[in-house]
């Protein structure tokens, strides 16, 4: 029995699956000032229905993290670099850095070491913070500066917490990691403060699941884990919805996605059976980090986007300023349009006739306004879809043959989930003549996504067979090459026992796994092969612990 | 758009070379790529990212006459490398970016206007296809190359050599000690095109000190001067200390100084073979720079190996300053009187090497001088080397504005020498209207 619970920023809605099927669900307002309010009010009503406490798992996909970043409740971080020669990008970071000397170089060189007085300087600059975030150029290269510094400053000052940047991604980009690590420090103390309340009030209602935290990515991480990479559960609405969709409508064709709610629409879009990846990594706050997420493309645009006439031209959106009229609302909205158009029976009819006539322009009746609404809804739809395609198929490769054969996407199929997907979607699939799939627990998929996502991790391993030595910067570790002729199929054995390793270490269980990027390439010197460099990502398959049958 | 905007556009070719252990090979950009990605340039508001175009053979035959055709003669990967400086050239003429940097292999400037093979790495011309590109789809019309890669841009000179549109500069190490052992000051143009080739050839040993007095006293006053629609760099890194192919002295805070200064419209990688040590560095300078960010902290780690330039350098490149300026104020008279000597028609006959192959041509190359237009050009071509065998072909070149008489007797010449028979293959290159054809 998998519960899931997704805290949204209106509603709170709750899943509980057995054996493939969806046995409770639950949809409560989101309590903005208390958010456990309102999972425990969802926990409780779902433990009422199926009359059980005994769940294999709670997951938990929540906005506590996103909230601490919109309400500015972040902590005070002292922020350390070792950036060595570059870029300056004191100006891309969100607080201003302490620059440490020290340079690792693009192979992993250690080129300069960092000084310890300059270390001990950043500590009395900031002896009254509680978090620190440690970051260095080419860290997932060679962590050791990087831990060095670290530990310097825990034996210094030893702060309730460290984030060290190769920790937070094991993939190159300094500026995206140093930000991952920031946001992860801001954010450690108020996470831990909500995941302490949620393990007592659990306690308390003698519920010992184990609870899992939903990630971007779709993946869970244990609350223990995640209580070191708090930022890790930022932006997991749409992910929980995304998990859904690949539960309840596993797809192999090339898939757009709409979740359209009532203030916007996320689309994403799916080849063999997965979303794809946002490119290096979310931006948050409007600052790019090396957190994996799907990449989403969000528009403003749900059903109760505000209708109006704008110069006499009819506008959908992007804001909301109620609910729809045909529910008491005291302005057209796109529900309405649905109401009179007849693909929905929602509210009082009536009042939503009145909303159309509002915006109707003489001898317009209120169907014809309505086709007109919809006829823009679609079109906004259409064109974000467009721009997601045209952003795929103009995404830089470095490769020839990814040039001659190109990466686009001939989408096939159409999947809608959220509250006005069953009115538009089929007109949507229409419009850019696909077929399409609404799934019927498509109002709660968000829950459903939570309660089945797998535990996921992954990790980068690259070997420099010239220098002799291989480094995993998520474990942090250097180790000797252990053959010669070490080969990519030799990185990849390495990388999985790694992988293991490391999944141990966070309490996941080991799934299925996939290289997700790699490269070999012959070092020469002279006009002789001396070696190779080799690197390999893996990761844990996102994916559903369970498919789910639509009869219940 | 943001004031200063760079449109970079990134190919590094990561499955393609010349042979698995050539210098030009898989690995060349790999470092340079780590060091980008991990830097975040990518992420910078100021920088945006492009992926190339395929250029088509329309775009190269503009420029080049492949015998017995292009398509035998290249890859895939220089489709896509000219395609990178063309998609660069658009982002800029479409106003989304202030300029562009096509970090783009395998570089071009060493291919001639005939192709028989690969020369210095080098198979096809991408600046000079870029130009052409430039010039059909955006009505350009005066452009300056500025080539500062350490060897002489020779191709890119050949292309050019006619043409009083085109400002060619190019600055390297002296050619009696390095490939391709031409661009020496008296390379000047042809008489009609005279003194819009300028070959600034400086001693080993040249360091940025030496760079920037160029640069200061005669590359940048000689263009303030020409007023070009557009200024393009070819943006050669061997001139770097570290590189293993050349014996300059020039530094990343070289290169990107450089760049900041001579404010390309467009720059498109050439050379540089130290993949390692310069490349990362040069590149990011270079970047940083076009894009209007601070470059002051690009600095290679082991820059205490870089040596400082000996006064005999700096005396030797003073005496060059003036002499290049001299020729450049009086460019005007020269021009006269070479057209005066030449007459009716300006001829040359050369030899020239493929290295990679082993190949020898032999070129006979005649400039029609039209007092009413920019005239026509004819070439004869023969190339023979071991396991090549023997290739001839005989080709007109129509000049942009050539006159309607011109334009016959160019056709005329051409079909003249296919009735002969003395070559294999026959061309013309119709720039007026565009057209290519194999007679």
């Amino acid at each position: 029995m998998l519960l899931g619970l997704d805290v949204g920023g209106t509603f709170t809605d709750g899943a509980v699956l057995q054996s493939g099927k969806v046995i409770s669900v639950v949809k409560t307002p989101t309590t903005h000032g208390n958010l456990l309010e309102g999972i425990l009010r969802a926990i409780d009503h779902v433990v009422a229905e199926v009359g059980s406490k005994d769940f294999t798992r709670i997951a938990l996909s929540t906005t506590i993290v996103t909230n601490a970043l919109v309400e500015k409740k972040m902590d005070a971080v002292g922020l350390c670099i070792i950036p060595g020669p570059g870029m300056n990008i004191t100006s891309a970071l969100p607080v201003e850095p302490y620059i440490l000397s020290g340079y690792i170089d693009h192979r992993g060189h250690e080129v300069a070491a960092p000084k310890p007085e300059e270390v001990i300087a950043a500590c009395q600059q900031f002896a009254r913070y509680d978090v620190f975030a440690i970051s260095g150029k080419f860290s997932v290269r060679n962590p050791h500066y990087e831990r060095q510094v670290a530990q310097w400053v825990k034996r210094q000052v030893n702060p309730k917490h460290i984030t060290v940047g190769s920790a937070v991604a094991g993939t190159l980009n300094f500026l995206r990691r140093t930000n991952s690590a920031y946001y992860n420090a801001a954010v450690w103390r108020r996470f831990n403060e909500f995941a302490n309340s949620v393990e007592l009030v659990l306690q308390a209602r003698e519920i010992f699941s184990p609870v899992y935290v939903l990630k971007a990515d779709g993946g869970t991480l244990p609350l223990s884990v995640a209580r070191e990479y708090p930022v890790e559960a930022i932006f997991t609405g749409p992910a929980a919805s995304v998990l859904g969709i690949m539960a309840m409508n596993p797809t192999s064709v090339p898939t757009v996605s709409v979740d359209i709610g009532g203030t916007t629409t996320d689309i994403a879009l799916w080849q063999n059976g997965i979303p794809l990846f946002a490119e290096g990594g979310a931006s948050v706050d409007g600052f790019a980090t090396a957190l994996r997420s799907f990449r989403l493309h969000s528009l403003g645009l749900g059903g109760d986007s505000f209708v109006r006439r704008e110069d006499g031209i009819l506008k959908v959106g992007p804001m909301r300023l109620g609910p729809a009229m045909a529910v008491g609302g005291t302005q057209p909205t796109v529900t309405d349009a649905m109401v009179v158009a007849g693909i929905i029976d929602f509210g009082n009819r009536q009042l939503a006739v009145d909303a159309m006539e509002k915006v109707a322009i003489a001898g317009q009746t209120p169907a014809e306004v309505a086709t007109n609404v919809l006829k823009e809804v679609i079109a906004i739809l259409s064109h974000g879809i467009g721009d997601m395609l045209t952003e795929q198929a103009t995404r830089p490769v470095y490769r020839v043959e990814d040039i001659v054969h190109g990466t686009k996407i001939s989408v096939q199929k159409v999947i809608g989930v959220g509250g006005a997907a069953t009115g538009i979607v089929p007109m949507l699939a229409k419009h850019l003549g696909l077929s399409y799939e609404i799934p019927r627990q498509g109002m709660v998929a968000n829950a459903i996504g939570a309660a089945v996502a797998r535990s996921t991790v992954d990790i980068t391993l690259r070997a420099d067979t010239t220098e002799g030595y291989y480094t995993v910067a998520e474990l942090g570790i250097k180790n000797k090459i252990p053959r010669h002729n070490f080969v990519l199929a030799d990185a990849y054995q390495l990388a999985e026992k790694h992988l293991a390793e490391l999944a141990m270490i966070r309490g996941i269980e080991l799934g299925e796994i996939e290289m997700i990027h790699s490269e070999e390439f012959n070092i020469i010197r002279g006009f002789s092969t001396i070696g190779k460099i080799i690197t390999c990502r893996l990761q844990i398959k996102p994916g559903v612990l369970m498919g789910f049958k639509e009869e219940m | 758009m943001s004031s200063n905007k760079l449109g970079l556009v990134f190919f590094p070719a990561f499955d393609w070379a010349i042979s698995p252990t050539h210098p030009e090979r898989e690995e060349r950009l790999l470092y340079t790529r780590d060091q980008i990605v991990e830097e975040g340039l990518l992420d910078m508001p100021s920088i945006r990212e492009y992926k190339p175009k395929i250029a088509t053979y329309q775009d190269i035959e503009r420029v080049h006459f492949g015998v017995p055709d292009i398509s035998s003669l290249i890859t895939d990967a220089h489709l896509v490398s000219a395609g990178g400086a063309i998609a660069a050239a658009d982002a800029v003429m479409r106003r989304e970016v202030n300029r562009s940097f096509a970090l783009v292999r395998p570089p071009g400037h060493h291919a001639m206007r005939v192709v028989h093979g690969t020369r210095g790495f080098c198979t096809i011309n991408i600046e000079a296809i870029m130009v052409e590109y430039l010039r059909k789809v955006y009505g350009i019309r005066k452009v300056a190359i500025v080539d500062t890669d350490v060897h002489h841009g020779d191709g890119t000179q050949d292309i050019f050599y006619h043409d009083p549109d085109t400002l060619f500069i190019s600055f390297h190490q002296d050619g009696r000690t390095l490939y391709p052992g031409t661009g020496f000051t008296d390379e000047m143009g042809s008489p009609m095109a005279l003194g819009s080739t300028i070959n600034l050839p400086l001693p080993p040993g040249t360091t940025d000190e030496g760079l920037h007095q160029v640069l200061d006293h005669l590359i940048m006053p000689v263009l303030a001067d020409f007023q070009p629609d557009i200024i393009i760099n070819s943006a050669g890194q061997d001139n770097h200390y570290s590189d293993p192919l050349a014996n300059m002295a020039i530094t990343a805070q070289g290169y990107a100084s450089l760049a900041d200064k001579l404010k390309a419209d467009i720059a498109v990688l050439e050379g540089g073979y130290s993949i390692e040590e310069a490349l990362p560095y040069v590149n990011v300078g270079i970047i940083l720079a076009m894009a209007g960010l601070d470059y002051s902290k690009v600095i290679e780690p082991d820059i205490h190996k870089c040596p400082s330039q000996s006064s005999s350098v700096t005396r030797y490149i003073d005496e060059l300053i003036k002499e290049r300026q001299g020729m450049w104020a009086m460019k005007e008279k020269l021009r006269q009187e070479a057209l005066a000597k030449a007459g009716d028609f300006w001829q040359r006959t050369r030899t020239i090497y493929y290295d990679e192959q082993g190949i020898d041509e032999r070129q006979i190359e005649m400039v029609r001088l039209c007092p009413k237009c920019s005239g026509y050009l004819t070439i004869g071509t023969e190339a023979q080397g071991p396991g090549f065998g023997f290739k001839s072909a005989f080709a007109a070149v129509i000049s942009r504005e050539a006159c309607p008489h011109c334009r016959q007797t160019a056709v005329d010449a051409v079909h003249k020498a296919k009735k002969q028979g003395k070559y294999q293959h026959y061309f013309v290159q119709n720039k007026y209207e565009d057209i290519f054809e194999k007679l």
